[in-house]
């Protein structure tokens, strides 16, 4: 494994912290916390149709898409009083943008915990015209601009949260081995 | 370097201000907010050397600080306030910075008890330092710190226990706030308590160590590589006794808070009075901070 690839620990709740916020790009939040006595509140991404909010339950408030989460969460975060403890549950892309999000708002990374979960797709920045490139799910993609067919390579930017693409076919123009579907 | 006293204003009974400028009018070594300097003082048959917090903005010309009258002086504050007189000249070690503001906090909750204060008066010369500052001090040197402190809603001062919530405070703090805490040991130890009850996070809790010399009972230290015994006395400390034998071991803050003076402890059990090691270093006393640190066996052997 890369030695740019984060390493994450099972999802748990820090007993130090005073008040919890679970921000997840997933529908529902980690299983459990609605048993938790702690003072917890979670964010999820889910809808009712198109454009149509999911309506809220007792400490699950749901979002339509992650970008409209993340715009709350970074208002939320000015708001908010020391002994909070933010957790971002989802894919890649979503827990650090949620983490750059929390860093901004003058957070320490003590105060932050990134979870890894859903679907194993990644978020690819293309070298060569800074193009970010959602959801891709396997090592080989085409850019969605400069249309470079483009090798993700094991190297994640924390600052973009996205994995580095670069054109795979640079040597011999047109060869393009086969795409492998990620595991990790 | 040789500084001389310029000026010595008596703010209370028990507080100085000196200031400090070049014998030669030669510029000083930038001083940024939170250093201290080490004074090397005269007393009967020894040299004391005392670490104070610098008050004055980094670009002042000349340093101040601020020196209170310790009851049982180890000798440094009592020469300071019966002997020294403007003109004397002093050598003084080029500051150090182990308080220094953090880069990324965008705002400040300052709280200090008694000379506390010193550190954050450099802080508060910051431009554009955004804080709130409560110093809790005794009724009558209230006039003195707010002749110190800026006037305004970000200062407050408290002169009774009761009307300090710390609590409370401490809870109401925004999420982008670092804590900086300095005064009396015990004062910093409630502090500390109370917002780690709070949920801050250790990262963002600072605070100022010094003055945790304290003495204790007569011990031995033999220093193998160096062949020399030191008896340290009751009230001096194992660095004072290892430097008036004419060592010279490595030292900056003299206070237990920055690490440099660890020495490898090859027998004997060390007392740990230090804000340095963790726990575990200190339950594996093999080392020991001599600055501040004394034996729990009538003798220790270092590697020194």
């Amino acid at each position: 494994m890369s030695k740019s690839r984060p390493v994450y620990a099972p999802f748990g709740l820090d007993p130090a912290g005073r008040a919890h916020l679970v921000v997840t790009s997933l529908d529902a939040p980690p299983e459990g916390i609605e048993d938790s006595l702690a003072n917890i509140e979670a964010w999820t991404v889910k809808h009712n149709g198109p454009g149509v909010p999911a309506p809220a339950v007792a400490g699950v408030r749901p979002f339509r898409s992650t970008t409209e989460l993340l715009a709350q969460l970074s208002h939320r975060l000015t708001r908010e009083t020391a002994g909070l403890r933010l957790y971002a549950v989802g894919s890649e892309a979503f827990i650090w943008d949620a983490y750059n999000a929390a860093i901004a708002a003058g957070l320490h990374p003590s105060e932050i915990s990134l979870h890894r979960a859903g679907p194993l797709v990644r978020r690819v920045y293309c070298s060569h015209c800074r193009t970010i490139i959602e959801d891709v799910p396997a090592n080989i993609v085409a850019c969605s601009s400069c249309e470079a067919a483009l090798f993700v390579r094991d190297h994640f930017s924390r600052r973009l949260a996205a994995f580095m693409g670069v054109k795979v076919d640079a040597e011999v123009p047109g060869e393009i081995p086969e795409a492998e579907v990620f595991t990790s | 370097m040789k500084l001389k006293i310029e000026v010595i204003d008596t703010l209370t009974p028990g507080i100085r201000k000196f200031t400090l400028a070049p014998v030669d009018g030669s510029p000083l070594p930038r001083a940024g907010a939170g250093s201290h300097v080490v004074l090397e003082i005269p007393g009967p048959g020894r040299v004391w050397k005392n670490a104070y917090s610098i008050t004055s903005a980094a670009e002042a010309p000349a340093y101040e600080i601020m020196v209170r009258r310790v009851e049982k002086s180890r000798g440094g504050s009592a020469w300071l306030h019966d002997h020294a007189k403007a003109g004397d000249v002093l050598e003084v070690q080029p500051p150090q910075n182990l308080f220094a503001p953090q880069r990324l906090a965008k705002r400040y909750l300052l709280l200090s008890a008694g000379i506390g204060i010193t550190p954050f008066l450099s802080y508060l010369k910051l431009p554009g330092l955004v804080y709130e500052l409560h110093h809790c001090c005794k009724p009558e040197d209230e006039a003195a710190f707010l002749a110190l402190l800026p006037s305004g809603p970000q200062v407050t001062l408290h002169t009774s226990r009761n009307t300090l919530n710390l609590e409370e405070l401490l809870k109401r703090q925004k999420l982008d706030t670092h804590l900086s805490v300095c005064g009396p040991e015990s004062f910093m130890d409630v502090v500390l308590a109370t917002a780690s009850h709070a949920g801050w996070p250790a990262a963002k809790v600072h605070k100022e160590s010094f003055g945790g010399a304290t003495g204790g009972e007569p011990f031995v230290a033999r220093l193998r590589r160096s062949g020399v015994t030191v008896t340290v006395g009751r009230e001096e400390s194992l660095l004072d006794a290892m430097e008036a034998a004419g060592l010279a071991p490595p030292c900056l803050c003299r206070g237990g808070a920055c690490g440099e003076c660890k020495l490898h402890v090859l027998d004997g059990v060390p007392a740990h009075h230090d804000h340095y090691l963790s726990e575990a270093e200190r339950a594996a006393n093999n080392e020991i901070m001599i600055c501040v640190s004394r034996a729990k066996t009538p003798e220790l052997v270092l590697d020194f």
